[in-house]
Parts: structure tokens; sequence; C-alpha cells
């Protein structure tokens, strides 16, 4: 993005009534056009929102992020540089760079990497924090030849990479990516020295553009796709299985295949991240469950659900797997080889990722790991991820066995052993909650959204209760499947969100939790703040069951009415205070 | 309008978007209010990013009006 497209962005108008996004970008230079850029991305990122950024004050990056944690803002960007380190490694200040002064600039650099791992980490506890660590080229402040490494140098590098490493534990805080960064400016093409002396803006526009561009992709943290759709032929591996038969298909140096390998590793990282990972492929059913039995082959047959291998069209077999998972098109992502195929599936699945797995091609098959990275990256795995192909399986055989007459469902809910655990700690900061209320669609009171900061501010309410719930039964634990978020007020409560997975659906575990709510907070009467959404009808379909019609606003319901409008419900519910 | 003054206008109007494309022409620090040390620094970068020049920082004082800069740019070698 140039400078001036930045600023034309910044001039279109949203309207007064749209959601406004605060953000902080802390540095200790001039923001000058660091801001501009920020913000233009940040528009980008978040179309509905006005954005609205604050700056501190100059050559005080430490004060500035300490003011910071004071103030209320959605987001804090924080743009670290060697000057705010020691101002001997900027160019503004001249304090010394006699070899004297080295073991003082070491010392000062990690006294003040602690300051700044103390001041990120207590604001990040009250919001989405981004930062940059040092972006642009040491100043030859060394004895030795520029080509040569230091143990100056090496030992303040060190201090800042061990910075990094601190910061990058710590569950609100999202660093650049040094290696992303290199690739979008170059380090030789960073620092503009004029700019810096004459305004105190040390980069250059290049630079400034690619780091805001990056700051503000922290900021967004878009969701992560759910699932991955494979083809086998000349993408999983190198061959047509029926043509070469199982022995002579290939992913390995010597037969020139290895990006096939690469691509079975990359999944096979991605399905133990949680990714669904499934095969639609026209082949011979028994020879792709020979060619998984090959020795070497990196992705397992048990990490795939479900293989559709046949002669219909891919699109059906897209089908067929989307309804297995449960999940939307556009959460999903299908690789083949053949541009036919990628086009006849997304003619039926407009909203579904498509790429070519490029056969000839080792540097586009390259860059189709690094995509695929970028689809599928998470901050964190959680348990839900290591459990979630298996309760996917699970979730498949029992709304098998409940598709029969109402009987069959009644024996089967009773001889499953449900176990609903709910944990009422909304202090504890599991972010699967705020996770299952963004990406929630079928099963959702209202489609209400939130940041990771104003959900932080939402339960901060004292009124305010949060109920995560997880369940297991013999076919195996699902995890933590449905959040329920409100307010108490006396022997009302309101509740504001409400959503559970399609892995949770017919085993009346919305019955259970909302009966023990009203048991929980002795409430007599529970208020909605349902609202209808495009994708919500599994919702409508419950409370129609309760009202006897669909809801199409707000509304109220007894705790007597609920108990005598619920079907039996054959869980074990129990409480737990903490994870 | 010359290529010079349409992209010259472009800048103008990135970095005072108050003004009106029919004021950039007589456009000066005296008769533009926002027309601050900061508005400089940013009309500099634009012009330079704009044109793929670097503006002698000598020159910066004289350059205080739509007229003077676009007279400066056409007087460049190779304008």
């Amino acid at each position: 993005m140039k400078l001036v497209e930045a600023l034309e962005a910044l001039e279109q108008n949203l309207s007064a009534q749209s959601p406004v996004l605060n953000v902080q970008l802390a540095c200790g230079f001039t923001p000058l056009h660091l801001v501009t850029f920020l913000n233009a991305h940040l528009r980008t990122e978040f179309p509905e929102h006005r954005i609205e950024i604050a700056t501190g004050l100059f050559g005080d990056l430490a004060g500035n992020l300490e003011r910071a944690a004071g103030e209320d803002a959605d987001a804090l960007a924080a743009v670290i540089e060697w000057q705010d380190l020691d101002p001997r490694l900027g160019f503004r200040a001249l304090g010394g760079w006699a070899p004297r002064h080295l073991v003082d600039i070491s010392r000062n650099v990690r006294e003040q990497a602690m300051r700044l791992v103390e001041s990120l980490e207590s604001t990040s506890r009250t919001r989405t924090v981004a930062v940059a660590l040092p972006t642009l080229p040491l100043p030859p402040v060394a004895f030795t030849p520029g080509w040569q490494a230091s143990a100056f140098e090496s030992g303040i590098r060190g201090a800042v990479v061990q910075l990094g490493s601190r910061l990058a534990g710590l569950a609100g805080i999202r660093l650049v990516s040094e290696q992303r960064l290199d690739r979008a400016s170059a380090p030789s093409a960073r620092l503009d020295i004029r700019s810096d002396l004459s305004a105190g803006f040390p980069y250059s526009l290049g630079h400034a553009d690619a780091l805001a561009g990056l700051l503000a992709r922290l900021i967004r943290n878009l969701s992560p796709k759910k699932g991955l759709i494979t083809d086998l032929d000349d993408t999983l591996w190198m061959g047509i299985l029926g043509d070469v038969g199982v022995e002579n298909i290939a992913w390995d140096l010597d037969r020139h295949a290895h990006r096939h390998g690469l691509y079975q590793q990359m999944l096979a990282s991605l399905a133990e991240s949680g990714v669904l990972i499934a095969v639609a492929s026209k082949n011979d059913p028994a020879l792709v469950e020979e060619a998984f039995q090959r020795t070497g082959i990196m992705l397992p047959r048990e990490r795939i659900f479900p293989v559709e291998v046949h002669w219909d069209a891919k699109s059906e077999s897209v089908s067929r797997i989307l309804r297995a998972w449960n999940i939307a098109a556009d959460s999903v992502v299908f690789v083949d080889d053949s541009p036919l195929d990628l086009a006849e599936v997304k003619a039926a699945h407009p909203g579904i990722e498509c790429l070519l797995f490029p056969r000839d091609d080792d540097k586009a098959a390259y860059r189709l790991l690094e995509d695929l990275r970028d689809l599928f990256g998470k901050q964190a795995l959680s348990e839900e991820d290591s459990i979630r192909l298996d309760s996917i399986r699970a979730a498949h055989v029992a709304s098998d066995a409940v598709s029969g007459d109402g009987s069959t469902s009644e024996r089967f809910l009773q001889g499953v052993e449900g176990k609903l655990t709910l944990n009422f700690d909304k202090n504890s900061g599991d972010p699967r909650a705020l996770e299952l209320v963004n990406k929630t669609n079928q099963f959702n009171l209202n489609g209400k959204r939130h940041t990771e900061t104003s959900w932080k501010r939402y339960l901060s309410d004292p009124q305010a209760f949060l109920a995560i719930a997880s369940y297991e039964d013999r076919f195996g634990p699902l995890g933590k499947i449905a959040v329920i978020a409100g307010r108490r007020d006396g022997g009302r409560i309101a509740v504001d969100h409400w959503v559970m997975s399609c892995r949770a659906f017919s085993r009346r575990i919305e019955h259970g939790c909302l009966l023990r709510l009203f048991e929980k907070f002795s409430a007599d009467e529970a208020a909605f703040d349902f609202a209808l959404t495009p994708r919500n009808g599994p919702l409508q379909t419950f409370f129609a069951g309760l009202l006897g019609t669909t809801p199409e606003k707000p509304f109220s319901i007894r705790r007597e009415h609920a108990i005598e409008k619920s079907p039996p419900v054959y869980l074990e519910i129990r409480e737990s205070a903490h994870d | 309008m010359t290529d010079a003054e349409a992209r010259l206008t472009r800048c103008f109007l990135a970095a005072f978007p108050g003004l009106k494309r029919e004021q950039i022409a007589s456009a000066s620090v005296q008769t533009v209010e926002k027309w601050d040390s900061v508005a400089t620094v940013t009309l500099v970068a634009l012009i330079e990013e704009e044109f793929g020049i670097q503006i002698d920082l000598e020159a910066l004082d004289r350059l205080d009006s739509y007229r003077t800069i676009l007279d400066y740019l056409n007087a460049l070698p190779g304008a």
C-alpha cells in the first residue's frame, strides 16, 4: 500500500453508528506514517469498525506502555526498536559508542527488556496485544567490522530473543513473525536515516506499510479454517493409483516425489493440531485402503475421516464430508491437482477455499505448505483440538443410532451414559469460551460476537456469569461444547449468549444446561436475548419445542414452564469449579 | 492539467483532506490552515513516493505552496 492510498482509505468514513475499535500504538519514535498505515490496514481487517488510534509520547516507549495499561482500549500495538532498549542504539542520541560503553549498553538492554515484559504482560490481561521486536539494523556500535558478529551484538540480540520467547509464551500477546516481515520488507531497506534525523520517524514507507499490515493482522486474529479435504492421486502421493499400482505411488526424494511427502507431513501436523482431514478421490476403495498400509506414509489412515473414494463427482463427496463434519463450506479448504475438479467443487460449494496442488513445481508446492499453515494457523492448541476427530466420529455413530423412531432414540439416550459438566468459573481465562461464541452458528442465541477485549469487559461485570459445558458419554469425550453467558438479577437471569457445538446435538444437552442454570441461580425466570439469524435454525427448533412456537425476538421463560416442556434428560450433570 | 499537476494534486488531496480540488492550485502555507510541520513531512513523503525522488531538505523552506512545488518538480532533470 502506498502512503497516498493509505491516506485516501482514511477518508472513507463509516456511519457514526459503526462500532469503534480503539487501538493504542505504543512506540518510542514519532509514529507519523506508521499510524497512518496501521489505521488503513485495520480498516481493511475490520471493515465494519471505525478505527481510532491513540499514540503516546516521543522517546518513551516504556512510559507509553505503562500509561496505555491504565487506559481503556480494544488492542495495543507495541513497536519496540533498539533505541527503546538503549537510546545509544538509535541515531538521534549522542550517548557514546566507545568500547567502554558497550557493557553498560548490554546491561541496559537486558533491564529494559525485563521492564517491557512486565508492562506488556500486565496490559495483555485486559486487551489484545500485538508486539514487534526490533526490526531496524543495529548501528555500528561495536568495534568489530560490519561483517563480523561481535560478542556485543550477539549478546543484545540474545536478550531480544529471550524477550520474544517470554512474550510469545504469554496467552494474550502475539508477536510479529520476523520471517514474514523479512519477506514483506527487506532488512536493508527498512531504515530511513534522513527521515529519522529530520522528523524522528526511522522507517522507510515500505517498511512502515509492511509492519503495520502484520500488526493489523495480529490484532484481527483471523479464525482458522477447520477442515481440509484432499485428493489422493498426484496430490497426497505421486502417481495414479489405478495405473501404477500401490507399490509405485511415491512421496520420496529418490523418485522426485518429495513434495508429496512434505504435503503429507503438513497434513499430519494439521491433523494433530485439531484440523479435520478428509479424502475425496475418484479411485478404487480397496486400492486406497491398501495404499494407506504402505510403510512410511506420513499421514496415518486413522487421522482421516471421512474417506470418500468412488467414481462420483468430487462435489458430491465434498457435500457428504461437510455433512459428516457438520461445518460450513467456508470453514474448509479443498486441495486437488486437477483444475477441473477444483472448479467443479467451487461451483457447487462457492464458500470453499480451493487450492491447486502443483504436482510439477517444487517452489509452488512450498508456497502451498505456507498457505496451508496460514489458513489453519492458531495461537495455541487446546484439549478440544486433540479430541475433535474422535468426537466427530463418535457423533457420527451416535447420530446413526438416534435416527430411528422415538422409542429407539429414548433407549439410545438412556444407554449412552452421558455426563455433562458445567464450569461456572468466569475468571478461568479459558479461550475456548470465546472461541465457541465467535465460531458457532447453528445453535447460537443471537449471532453476537466479541473481541477478546470486549469479552473480558463483558465478564468483568460483577453480575455476569459464565458456564462452560463439557460432555462425554460411552462413545468418548466431546470436550467443551457449550457456553452460556449472562447476568443475574435477583430471581431472574438474563442470558446474553448461548452457543453449542453441532457435535453435541441430539443428546438433550441444551435441556440439561437450561434446567441446571435455573437450579444454579435459584432463578424463577430466564430472559433470552434471542435473535433470528440465517443459520440458527437448530436453536429456533429447540425454543419452539419449549414455547410451542418459534420466537422472533427476545423472550422470557418461567422455570416451571421449562421443566414441564423439557423431555426426559438422562444426563448425569455435575459442576466443576476449575478445569 | 499535466500529468505532474494531476499527481501533485492527488498528493495535496491526501495530505489535506479538507481541501476542495479547486482550492489546490492556490494552496500555500498561508492559505491552508492545517499546513503545519507534520503536514509538511507527510506532503514531502507523498511527493517523494509519487514522483520517485528525494527532495533536497535545503529546498523545503521555499516549497511552501502548490505552485512552488510544481515548479520545483518541473525543474528537476528529466522532468
